[in-house]
């Protein structure tokens, strides 16, 4: 969970999102802050300019004791929790709904009855000398006071739920894109892994940037496979051109061979020559078989093969050369191995060219076992030799076409003979896996 | 025998005719496939030998036409491409061989030997002979001048099939085909140690060769 949260975090739109998130609260507090403090400050002028017109309002009396009788009058109607009015008569008397002492700090309100004594909070007052008395009208800030719980309020009701809707929009938001740079990793994934027909499904709720770099992606796919295909086709076109020559020279050669009596040197350079030439029709054959199994055509015309007969028959041909170059060639299949379906041909082909790479690996006195069985529910078939092995690096370089081993550089073969392997396992949709055998190669392919 | 090739490729096609000329055949050649079509319906040829590449009418079509126009004389495919498909697609076509260039003259004139013999007759044999060679196909036994020889029994049907096609050429690729059903090529030289084994006890303890290294082409017992 946590886990999945800080991959989630670390998604381009959930940033954004909660940047401006933060961003948009930020701005907004601070007007609120300033409009709050804009508003109090006119509120404690409002209190001022009403003190001040309540003050006037008694300075409009005649005298003393009339000033008297206003304030008393105007206290029997005003709730001391809004307003307080005092006034010290010059005689000592108070008068009012509410005593004022003054001490050096200030004025203090003191109740005059005990009934009237509840109220609380904060007030503002205005003290001013009167006839020889003094007088004291406070007014209660309570409003100020409710103004800031107004606006708690409206942060708590407003703000929040926007922060937090934003936020949950940008989290769907990121999902959503971490889903369509998913699709993306995936179809790169398969591109790496060799599958050239690999694409971007772009979905149409994409938005405009992802899809735009999904088609440039399908667009750079397609570019690949296209020059792939191509280098394909120019091996097979070259391979087919090079074949009518081949084909003259090879019967020139035998016809002049017929020509040449037997024992002589020019017929071992004839033989030479002809061994050469029947090479090259080999790695000719091989390329162009490989261009056609890669094309899967074969497909359509796939049957049931008894492979644990076809792995008796493969050993079977090979036991007297294996046998003849010091090689034990060792047999271990399972006969209950169901049929598998694909090309009996192509199959043997197969079988036969792991057997004869591992031939020529393993030192001679080695040992090579070719084993078929059934496990997991896929049939298995494994090839396995004592010769040097395969670097865990290079395995899967073996597999491309020509590639060669720098050790192998001066034994036989062409190259293509694990080219071939892979691409009819492949043809087959069955798995070539080169793994050790420790010492040398063990071959795996899993059906 | 009369033979027709039919090949585009004047070399090829030359160096065919002439090899086969030189082993005593009659042959007519022609370059397309048009030309071909009209010599292999008039002509009364033994074996018909044809490009698959070919100008105007290719030869999957001239295949197909004489065949549709009941035509049974034996054809023998040559093509300049792969394996896999074509193979499958000239044998469906009506081909009874096919050889995928290039090839070995040798294994060209094999090949058109075993054609021309085909419809032959399956003798009920019971007992093959060559020289002083008996080979018992009841009790699965073989002597020779007298004395037993044991064979596994891949080296007893390598010799049967030789013994049964005595004095014709068999070739690497044939006799997989025929001995092991391998359609394949194992790339190393296997039937050479089979035949080098076989011979280990059939020609080694004795005075005379019985099976004969052809030059180019492959093996045969002589009749």
């Amino acid at each position: 969970m946590t886990a999945r949260l800080a991959q989630l975090w670390r998604s381009m739109p959930l940033r954004l999102a909660v940047l401006l998130v933060a961003l948009f609260t930020a701005v907004s507090l601070l007007s609120l802050a300033a409009s709050y403090s804009f508003t109090q400050r006119s509120f404690e002028q409002a209190i001022r300019a009403d003190l001040r017109q309540d003050l006037a309002g008694f300075r409009a009396a005649p005298n003393a004791r009339a000033v008297a009788a206003l304030v008393e009058a105007e206290s029997r109607e005003t709730d001391p929790n809004r307003l307080v009015l005092s006034y010290v008569a010059p005689s000592g008397r108070i008068y009012g709904n509410g005593a004022v002492a003054r001490d050096e700090a200030g004025f203090h309100i003191i109740s005059l009855d005990a009934a009237r004594s509840e109220y609380d909070g904060a007030y503002l007052s205005l003290t001013d000398r009167l006839y020889g008395g003094v007088i004291t009208i406070a007014r209660s800030r309570a409003e100020t006071a409710a103004l800031r719980d107004v606006f708690l309020n409206i942060v708590l009701i407003s703000l929040l739920p926007t922060a937090l809707i934003a936020l949950s929009g940008g989290l769907v938001l990121a999902r959503r894109s971490k889903r369509h740079v998913e699709v993306m990793g995936r179809a790169l994934d398969r591109m790496t892994g060799g599958d050239l027909g690999a694409r971007v499904a772009v979905g149409p709720r994409w938005s405009d940037d992802l899809a735009h770099i999904g088609g440039k992606l399908n667009q750079m796919a397609a570019a690949q496979e296209a020059s792939v295909t191509a280098l394909k086709q120019v091996s097979s076109d070259i391979a087919h051109d090079l074949r009518t020559p081949l084909q003259r020279l090879a019967l020139t050669l035998e016809d002049l061979e017929r020509q040449t009596s037997e024992n002589t040197d020019q017929a071992a350079l004839i033989a030479t020559l002809r061994t050469e030439v029947a090479g090259m029709g080999h790695v000719f054959q091989a390329l162009l078989q490989l261009a056609q199994v890669e094309a899967g055509t074969a497909r359509a015309h796939f049957t049931q093969v008894d492979l644990a007969a076809l792995c008796q028959t493969v050993v079977e041909v090979f036991d007297p050369s294996a046998a003849e170059t010091g090689h034990t060639l060792k047999l271990s299949v399972d006969a209950a191995t169901p049929p598998v379906r694909g090309d009996r041909a192509l199959l043997g082909q197969m079988i036969s060219n792991l057997i004869e790479n591992a031939l020529r690996h393993t030192p001679a006195g080695g040992e090579i076992t070719l084993s078929l069985n059934r496990a997991g529910g896929q049939t298995r078939l494994v090839i396995a030799d004592q010769g040097p092995g395969i670097p865990p690096e290079e395995r899967d370089k073996v597999l491309q076409r020509l590639y060669r081993l720098d050790r192998s550089r001066n034994t036989p073969g062409n190259g293509l003979g694990l080219s071939l392997v892979a691409a009819i396992a492949g043809l087959h949709r069955a798995d070539l896996i080169l793994g050790d055998n420790a010492p040398g190669l063990r071959a795996e392919v899993r059906f | 025998m009369k033979l027709l090739v039919v090949e585009d490729d004047a070399t090829t096609g030359n160096y065919i005719a002439k090899g086969l000329r030189e082993e005593g055949h009659v042959v007519d050649l022609v370059r397309d496939g048009h030309a071909g079509l009209i010599a292999a319906t008039t002509g009364n040829h033994d074996v018909l030998i044809l490009d698959r590449m070919l100008p105007q009418v290719d030869g999957l079509t001239v295949l197909k036409t004489l065949r549709g126009a009941g035509r049974q004389v034996p054809v023998l495919l040559l093509t300049a491409m792969g394996d896999v498909d074509d193979r499958i697609e000239g044998l469906r076509a009506g081909a009874d061989d096919y050889l995928a260039k290039p090839f070995a003259f040798g294994e060209l004139s094999a090949r058109v030997a075993a054609l021309s013999r085909r419809p032959q007759a399956l003798e009920a044999e019971t007992v093959l002979r060559a020289g002083d060679l008996e080979m018992n196909l009841i009790t699965r036994t073989v002597s020779r001048a007298g004395q037993t020889i044991d064979l596994l029994p891949r080296e007893f049907a390598l010799l049967e099939h030789l013994l049964r096609r005595k004095g014709r050429v068999q070739t690497r690729t044939m006799l997989l085909e025929s001995v092991w059903d391998i359609g394949f090529d194992p790339g190393t030289n296997v039937v050479e140690t089979h035949v080098s084994r076989l011979r280990a006890k059939v020609d080694r303890p004795f005075d005379s060769e019985l099976i004969q290294t052809v030059r180019g082409a492959g093996y045969r017992i002589a009749s």
